[in-house]
């Protein structure tokens, strides 16, 4: 139950003294009587695992951050806490991470607190960045580790307490069995009752097989949704402080223009205005007022100029977005002779910029005490607390204290990971010397956001007389995603030829004797970084499509030409294989539909699961309907199925709401498609029922958050062609 | 000026401004969320006078008398505040949850409006009723499945 009270307690000392029991625990030092704190530290790979690997193997790029980030138990004679240092927005990772624990601890999940962890109550950097559908995968086994060691150490202090040997204690729903006895001790019986120093186990104790799971592998509820059924759940746009007052400050009217010069204006005597805050060399024009829409009006009633920037429109972005000159990132055959004879297809695929459209526009709560010095306190629904810590000690001294609480995130979709309002909020609480709530209205925050980069791909391809794919030889070209955001120097980046956020989707999972694949990046003059699953979707829709191509021309079913084109024997080739036969089952592939009817297939990886969808769609009168999805994924280990199926389900409706609706339009420099009457987002009306399949299994979780929105818009290309109808190679799609 | 909400009478100080401001910023009611500011997302509805209603697109003072119902009033509670019981809505919400909860508003209470003219919906009905309202984390299949569980659970109550 993350989130904070109506009156935040103010966090107690920052540091927590810890021991270094073994390479990895760490025991709460100085914990008081009848309490035990356990914590692990765990290394996390900057960027994705494969996509480090990638850029390692070519000698480039970041690798590790240090191992400060924590994952803590603290137990009580109330119960046990988990602090998560992964960030709760709709995955339901704390739901799962609390199953992970509850496994080791022998505890049922539900009687675990969940907290989201902050930067006050024990490491600076006791958060993590949540991003890259990593959270499960990457704190899966650390939190296994650390719960069988608490769980360990109790039962050693549980036998002193018995005077009992360790081996006559059972560990079972939250407390001990004593062998031969009747009797059990709960584990807040153990705490309450423990003194002195806990003894460390000697060794890691051993993990549940998974076989034997009882918590892993449920659909138990989650553990954020009553409060957010009451009401009581408390997101960014939420915080609340006593004596809050609202700010607003002046926006860009165009990408990259500059505050050249700013006055108050009317501003300073509209009705509610406590305060005008201007600082010019820093950018910066703001309001203080007594409620939010007279602090929205005021700011605009601010006397501000700005410089050009751009004027910029999206037909331009998409022209500089051309795929052609690049660098070559696959070079397999002689892609030359391949293509010198056979059946010759070619096509190009275009994806536009679009917005992440999370429902609850930025926002965030600041308190900063008076003086240079003073510290700073901030409620912000990020995905990145660190980089809130970077921006906040930046814009107002690396000699403050700073302290970011994580509110719930009202959807994110990578938007949260970068610009917050945390700087702006404590630029007007710092000015006022009271705590500041900056939220953006709806247009706002679809004007000043960063975008899903447009992409463009042209594809040429042979089939060979025995109707085989010879080669394929592909041109992609898309602005920046990661680099736009952060990372090298934009030498080392030209450098590359790459983002790796664009590398995702971004090969042909196929067997071909010729493949050639020439990469473009661009950086483009309007702010573009992560969108759910990066380059996977738009990428995934060019090769997809074009797989669809090929196989229409060699006269043969999509499903079997793929079947026929993945590497037998490969791991990966044959999970792909299972979605791709699972899902074609699911939809009754082979079954004949009525004219105007059609299946689309199409399939991808991310973060190590693998995904097939099949859409189903009907173009009668003329009208593109999806009629329904079937989906067959396997993300490994699934923690918690009902969890697991709503990250599908809702992959795939954004998947579908990108396929058939949206377009982010830009005209003079600014995004035109500012609210949801411009960019209109799917509905229920327009949903049809989406089935999901898990084929996975073993001991080992993959992503989850991303990478079923990959094949979403191929496959509902695929069936319309199948359906009769044309062959659409740009998004959205339109009959 | 007087709201009633919740059943309980609220003084309101500004009743120029639009109700989900008043009731999110004045009366720290911030289960009615903010999303789009023109009627089309959901997030801030209310029921008024039992009518599904976006208090993005009313001031304070057009509401009258009519009686306001948020996300905050649903549960059944005692004296002290404490939830006794969930709405069937609510109840049939938390055992197939969505995800962010940005959009419950709207989801939560055009089911809780619909079931009360109508106990047995149909798929249509309840599609219908929950067309207004936008969820990006795409939990539409969901929701269906709730609104018709929350039926049957309102039925048995």
């Amino acid at each position: 139950m993350s989130g904070m009270d109506a009156a935040p307690p103010v966090p107690t000392g920052r540091s927590r003294r810890w021991r270094v029991a073994r390479r990895r625990l760490l025991i709460g030092a100085g914990a008081t009587v009848g309490s035990l704190v356990v914590g692990v530290p765990v290394a996390l790979e900057y960027g994705r695992p494969s996509l480090v690997r990638w850029m390692l193997e070519r000698g480039t790029g970041p690798t590790e951050i240090p191992e400060s980030s924590l994952v803590w138990f603290e137990l009580t004679r109330d119960g046990i806490t988990l602090h998560v240092p992964k960030i709760e927005m709709g995955q339901g990772i704390h739901t799962a991470l609390a199953q992970v624990a509850a496994e080791e601890l022998r505890v049922p999940p539900e009687r675990l607190t969940v907290v989201q962890a902050d930067t006050a109550r024990g490491f600076p950097a006791s958060t993590l960045f949540t991003f890259g559908s990593t959270s499960v995968a990457s704190l899966y086994t650390p939190i296994r580790e650390a719960a069988a060691a608490v769980r360990a150490m109790l039962e050693l202090a549980a036998a002193g307490q018995l005077g009992v040997d360790r081996r006559q204690l059972t560990a079972a729903d939250g407390g001990f069995q004593i062998a031969g006895s009747d009797r059990r001790l709960a584990y807040t019986e153990v705490i309450a009752a423990h003194q002195g120093p806990w003894q460390e186990p000697g060794e890691q104790p051993e993990l549940r097989p998974a076989g034997e799971f009882t918590s892993i592998g449920r659909s138990v509820p989650r553990v954020d949704f009553r409060a957010k059924l009451l009401g009581e759940a408390t997101y960014g746009y939420d915080a609340r402080l006593p004596g809050m007052a609202y700010g607003a400050f002046a926006v860009p009217p165009r990408f990259g223009a500059e505050l050249e010069s700013a006055e108050p204006g009317d501003a300073a005597g509209m009705p509610g205005v406590q305060q005008v805050v201007i600082d010019v060399e820093a950018g910066f024009a703001g309001v203080v007022a007594d409620t939010r829409t007279r602090a929205w009006a005021a700011a605009r009633a601010l006397k501000v100029t700005w410089s050009e920037g751009t004027r910029v429109d999206t037909a331009a972005l998409d022209r500089q977005v051309t795929a052609g000159d690049g660098v070559v990132l696959r070079r397999e055959g002689s892609i030359r002779a391949a293509l010198s004879r056979g059946r010759i297809v070619e096509a190009d695929y275009r994806t536009p910029m679009a917005a992440h459209a999370h429902l609850e526009p930025l926002a965030a709560l600041a308190r900063v005490e008076s003086g240079p010095a003073g510290k700073v306190e901030l409620w912000v629904p990020t995905q990145s607390p660190e980089s809130v810590l970077e921006d906040v000690h930046a814009a107002l001294g690396e000699e403050r204290d700073v302290v970011v609480h994580v509110t719930q995130l009202g959807g994110s979709f990578g938007r949260k990971g970068g610009q917050h309002l945390a700087v702006e909020a404590a630029r007007l609480s710092a000015a006022t010397g009271r705590p500041v709530h900056v939220g953006w209205t709806r247009d706002t925050d679809l004007r000043q956001a960063f975008y899903r980069p447009p992409t463009h791909t042209t594809m040429r391809g042979s089939i060979g007389s025995d109707g085989m794919i010879r080669g394929v030889e592909q041109h992609s070209a898309a602005g920046d995603i990661i680099w736009a955001v952060a990372g090298l120097p934009e030498p080392v980046r030209s450098l590359l030829g790459f983002d790796p956020g664009g590398l995702l989707g971004l090969f042909l999972p196929y067997d071909l004797p010729a493949y050639r694949l020439v990469n473009r990046r661009e950086q483009l003059p309007v702010p573009t970084g992560p969108w759910r699953g990066l380059g996977l979707m738009p990428n995934t829709f060019a090769l997809e499509s074009f797989f669809d191509e090929l196989a229409e021309a060699a006269g043969t079913d999509p499903l079997t030409y793929r079947l026929a084109h993945l590497r037998r024997g490969g791991e990966q080739e044959d999970r792909l294989r299972t979605v791709l036969r699972t899902a074609a089952q699911m939809a009754g592939w082979h079954e004949s539909l009525p004219d105007g009817r059609g299946r689309g297939i199409a399939c991808s990886g991310d973060v190590g699961t693998v995904v097939a969808v099949v859409a189903e769609v009907d173009l009668t009168g003329g009208r593109l309907r999806v009629t329904g999805i079937d989906a067959a994924v396997d993300c490994g280990l699934v923690v918690n199925p009902a969890g697991a199926k709503l990250q599908a389900q809702g992959s795939i409706v954004m998947g579908l709401s990108s396929a058939l609706r949206e377009s982010l339009q830009i005209r003079d420099g600014q995004v035109v498609s500012d609210n949801f009457d411009s960019y209109p987002i799917l509905g229920m009306a327009d949903t049809p029922p989406v089935r999901v399949t898990f084929t996975g299994g073993g001991d080992v979780p993959y992503g989850m958050g991303e990478p079923v929105v990959g094949p979403v818009p191929a496959a509902v290309a695929n069936a319309i062609r199948a359906a009769g109808g044309p062959r659409l190679r740009s998004l959205p799609l339109r009959l | 000026m007087q709201l009633l909400i919740n059943g309980r009478q609220h003084e309101v100080e500004h009743g120029d401004e639009p109700l989900v401001w008043v009731l999110r910023d004045e009366l720290g009611l911030t289960g009615t969320h903010y999303g789009c500011g023109i009627g089309m997302c959901g997030c801030c509805t209310v029921l008024l006078a039992g009518r599904p209603a976006r208090s993005c697109q009313i001031t304070a003072a057009e509401v009258g008398d009519r009686p306001v119902v948020t996300l905050e009033g649903l549960a059944e509670r005692d004296a002290a505040g404490e939830v006794v019981a969930l709405h069937p809505v609510q109840e049939a919400f938390l055992e197939t949850p969505l995800q962010c909860g940005w959009c419950l508003p709207g989801h939560v209470l055009c089911a809780v409006a619909l079931l009360a003219r109508d106990p047995a919906p149909d798929e249509a009905a309840i599609a219908e009723a929950a067309q207004p309202n936008l969820c990006r984390c795409g939990g539409y299949n969901t929701i269906k499945l709730a609104v018709a569980r929350a039926a049957e659970l309102a039925r048995k109550a």
